[in-house]
């Protein structure tokens, strides 16, 4: 009877240890959205002459993060090499011929931005994002362990993390050289890292990312903050992602991405 | 086949998702953004994929034959976030609409959808601004 006592004593001791643990940093759980540009900003329905207009949230994506408190000064662009611009420039003139992207590629990291869902455990944290090129999803651990030896290259790299006061720090390496960083043609190559950011302000979280890439980067670059709301709309299966319009292209007209 | 090259000026527009990375060509690459076009026939398939839902409609053409007509449009998650899904068209498969597009530049009968318009009168347009047209 007190061998059983003593079990059932031991679990509650370990169950309170990882509370403690866990209170100890704030919480990033929970279902995040953000708005990024894109137009129309609303769809027009009409029936029996009854006209009803439905708004595309921007305004996360509008709003400036700068002065968040936390937030890194950033910069809109990273500073490539000078001998490395033109590539950059002839890549970005023909992204829509050239972006991995643009062709149902991963956008990995950083590019795919701050994750869709975040799941916050004693030992590990989970990131899950919607994508079109599938619906990927990261399990960074948190027990203190360093990278693997010998990840295989990736889009979405080797990452662990640690906090560092408010902060929850994703130190991210291991990638391939088939993904763009950003738009524009920002090409890497697999000496890319990575540091993401994410802290809470208030009932949001702010992502703010760093890249190092001492290759092809004359400096880091530290970009731009993203503001993230909590929200309801839950995470959905991508639907397949089929490009088909690539023989069709008469010009190199892009719109913007994020 | 109603073929009506619609005068009225079209905005540039861009298909970007919300927490879902969706780079693409802009549709001025592919469509030539002033010719519009109104497409009335039975609408035979829905394919609600990325980058673009698509929709395939068969109309009358010249001398009696039918064309094979496909419209793209913008992306599921954008249709999502407008509370729009991919039953609010199929239930329409079978049944005559009416598209409103701007056409391919190559010639085909390929359009990017601006406008539909459903057997029970609902529709639905793209706009530019939150304020009616």
């Amino acid at each position: 009877m007190s061998r059983v006592f003593a079990v059932v004593a031991c679990a509650f001791l370990i169950q309170g240890v990882v509370t403690a643990q866990q209170a100890r940093h704030p919480d990033l759980s929970g279902v995040w959205s953000y708005a990024i540009d894109r137009a129309p900003a609303a769809l027009k329905k009409e029936v029996n002459g009854q006209v009803t207009i439905q708004k595309i949230d921007q305004s996360a994506r509008h709003g400036d993060a700068s002065a968040i408190k936390g937030v890194q000064p950033s910069t809109p662009r990273p500073a490539y090499k000078p001998e490395l611009l033109a590539k950059v420039k002839d890549l970005a003139d023909h992204e829509s011929r050239t972006d991995p992207v643009f062709y149902c590629g991963k956008p990995g990291v950083p590019r795919i931005g701050p994750p869709r869902k975040i799941v916050q455990l004693a030992k590990e944290t989970i990131f899950l994002y919607e994508d079109i090129s599938g619906d990927p999803y990261r399990v960074i651990p948190t027990d203190g362990r360093p990278h693997r030896q010998y990840p295989n290259p990736s889009a979405y790299g080797d990452s662990i993390g640690k906090w560092e006061g408010e902060v929850f720090v994703v130190d991210v390496t291991g990638f391939g050289d088939d993904t763009w960083f950003g738009e524009d043609g920002y090409f890497h190559t697999d000496a890319m890292h990575v540091i993401e950011r994410i802290w809470k302000d208030g009932d949001n979280v702010v992502w703010q990312a760093t890249v190092e890439e001492p290759k092809v980067l004359a400096k880091p670059w530290v970009m731009p903050a993203r503001l993230l709301r909590p929200s309801t709309d839950s995470l959905e299966e991508s639907p397949r992602c089929v490009e088909s319009d690539a023989p069709r292209l008469l010009n190199d007209d892009h719109h913007l991405q994020r | 086949m109603r073929f009506m090259v619609s005068a009225a000026a079209f905005m540039l527009f861009s298909v970007l998702a919300v927490g879902s990375l969706q780079a693409h060509h802009s549709p001025s690459a592919i469509f030539d953004m002033s010719k519009r076009v109104d497409i009335t026939g039975t609408l035979t398939r829905v394919d609600w994929i990325n980058p673009h839902i698509v929709l395939a409609i068969e109309a009358k053409g010249n001398g009696g034959k039918v064309d094979q007509w496909t419209f793209q449009s913008n992306p599921p998650s954008w249709y999502k976030s407008v509370g729009l899904a991919r039953a609010d068209f199929a239930k329409a498969i079978g049944h005559e609409i009416t598209v409103e597009a701007v056409k391919a530049r190559d010639g085909s009968l390929y359009g990017y959808m601006q406008k539909i318009k459903l057997p029970d009168g609902t529709s639905y347009e793209l706009i530019n601004s939150a304020e009616p047209k």
